[in-house]
């Protein structure tokens, strides 16, 4: 079996009486793809925040390689160079071009040369097909071009494993497409990604494996199929009913 | 108007220093306002507490009063004597700086938690986010209010007449009592106060639409 890449083990999250996360466990192995997905507010953000340790988690452990990233004094700045997170509100650098966004990591973090970390940006960039736009300022690029070069953007730190928030959630269907395109063409290449979505389509071609969470806690794994033809849980089912029905129409 | 023109070296000298004041004023100011407003933000409770006590003090209480406090009460009480123009220096930076901090802590807080985060994400130290993606935008919408402390501190250090440094209304107080004209002596001090601020201000506002971020602000 490969190697895991990233494990949660019981992970709790509170913030102040709202409790989001209640005791959530699972392994990322290299090259894997897994999706969670799950009704709004059912934790998925809060989990992937607690992945990439962009939070602490209340409770728990995270482990990154089988380092414990929530030890006391781990130097979390550098273990987050290792984890790709691409947001649901893109959150590109308003100041700067598509090139500058992706370079900005590779200078500030990697102190890579200027020129060297402009040549790994521009990389990044074809990678996601956003080459020609890379002297553009992400107000005049559209929804989906963002998202894209927010991708290059932390692709082009050579994360271990890449973490999506609803990446498509903030765009219309025609914008979707190119993006949720960009992600299967990573998946094909054998990256390791965890991904929060509710495209289910998508989710079942290019998943390993999908976690239903809800309430804080998941709820059902296994591979898509089980998803789309007999879930397990009641509640899965429901949900899946409501997903698929809402595409149908 | 021809007894201007004798008294002009005079002007020029109190135009002089006025724009020093100002300068020195908003420069250092500046340093202190980054600074402070980098402190309440991101600083903890207590750092915070006590930037705002810095802040309350020289906006809630009038700059003539912070003028004489700095010129006589401190150095009575510290058994020295300070000159006018360091004691005035003084007080401009301190109290500039705790205006731009107001403005620069309003310009971090509308670049929002959401740049810091995304800058985080990629391994940045809350340092490199703020130097290399807070601040580069917060300086830039910043500029507007900016310009309005520049307008209002240039006026502000005619208050200096107070203690006694030579700035252009002392200059004005000055040449209208030796002159007895009052009227053509203050309408040419208010005169030049407006053309230097009209000056300073067309200029930042070339400054602003130069580095505008695009998206941030309406464009043509």
């Amino acid at each position: 079996m490969p190697e895991v890449v990233l494990e949660a083990r019981d992970l709790w999250k509170d913030y102040g009486n709202v409790v989001a996360l209640k005791g959530v466990s699972l392994k990322i192995r290299e090259g894997e793809v897994k999706v969670v997905f799950g009704p709004s507010g059912s934790g998925k953000s809060t989990l992937l925040r607690c992945l990439a340790m962009l939070t602490k988690p209340t409770k728990g452990e995270v482990y990154l390689r089988g380092e414990c990233l929530t030890a006391p004094g781990v130097d979390l700045n550098k273990a987050r160079t290792r984890i790709g997170f691409v947001f649901q509100q893109i959150l590109l650098f308003h100041h700067l071009t598509a090139l500058d966004n992706v370079a900005l990591g590779l200078r500030v973090v990697l102190k890579m040369p200027k020129e060297e970390a402009r040549k790994k940006a521009m990389e990044a960039l074809r990678e996601v097909r956003m080459e020609k736009w890379a002297d553009y300022y992400p107000a005049h690029l559209s929804g989906g071009q963002q998202q894209r070069v927010g991708i290059a953007r932390a692709l082009a730190m050579d994360p271990e494993v890449i973490l999506f928030d609803e990446p498509t959630s903030s765009l219309d269907p025609e914008l979707t497409g190119e993006v949720l395109d960009t992600i299967r063409q990573l998946a094909k290449e054998g990256r390791t990604m965890l991904i929060a979505t509710h495209e289910m389509l998508f989710a079942r071609e290019a998943a390993d494996e999908m976690m239903f969470i809800d309430n804080g806690k998941i709820l059902e794994v296994g591979p898509p199929e089980q998803f789309f033809t007999n879930p397990k849980t009641e509640r899965a089912r429901r949900f899946m009913a409501r997903l698929l029905e809402k595409r149908g129409r | 108007m021809q007894f201007l023109l004798r008294y002009l070296p005079m002007f020029i000298d109190g135009f002089v220093m006025t724009v020093i004041l100002t300068t020195v004023g908003l420069s250092v100011g500046f340093i202190i306002g980054v600074l402070a407003a980098i402190g309440d933000v991101y600083g903890g409770k207590v750092l915070s507490a006590i930037i705002n006590a810095y802040v309350e003090f020289f906006r809630g209480s009038p700059l003539v009063v912070q003028l004489f406090i700095f010129y006589y009460s401190i150095p009575t009480l510290l058994n020295t004597l300070i000159d006018p123009f360091t004691a005035g220096c003084l007080v401009f930076i301190l109290n500039s700086g705790a205006y731009q901090k107001g403005y620069i802590k309003g310009a971090i807080e509308a670049i929002g938690v959401d740049q810091m985060l995304a800058a985080r994400s990629l391994g940045m130290t809350k340092f490199q986010a703020i130097r290399h993606v807070i601040l580069p935008q917060a300086l830039r919408i910043v500029i507007p209010s900016w310009t309005n402390e520049f307008c209002s501190l240039t006026k502000s250090t005619s208050v200096a007449i107070v203690i006694t440094i030579r700035e252009l209304t002392t200059v004005g107080y000055i040449v209208s009592a030796q002159t007895f004209r009052p009227m053509e002596v203050y309408a040419f001090v208010g005169l030049i106060y407006f053309l230097w601020i009209y000056a300073v201000v067309k200029m930042m506002d070339m400054l602003y639409k130069r580095v505008r971020i695009p998206g941030f602000i309406a464009e043509e």
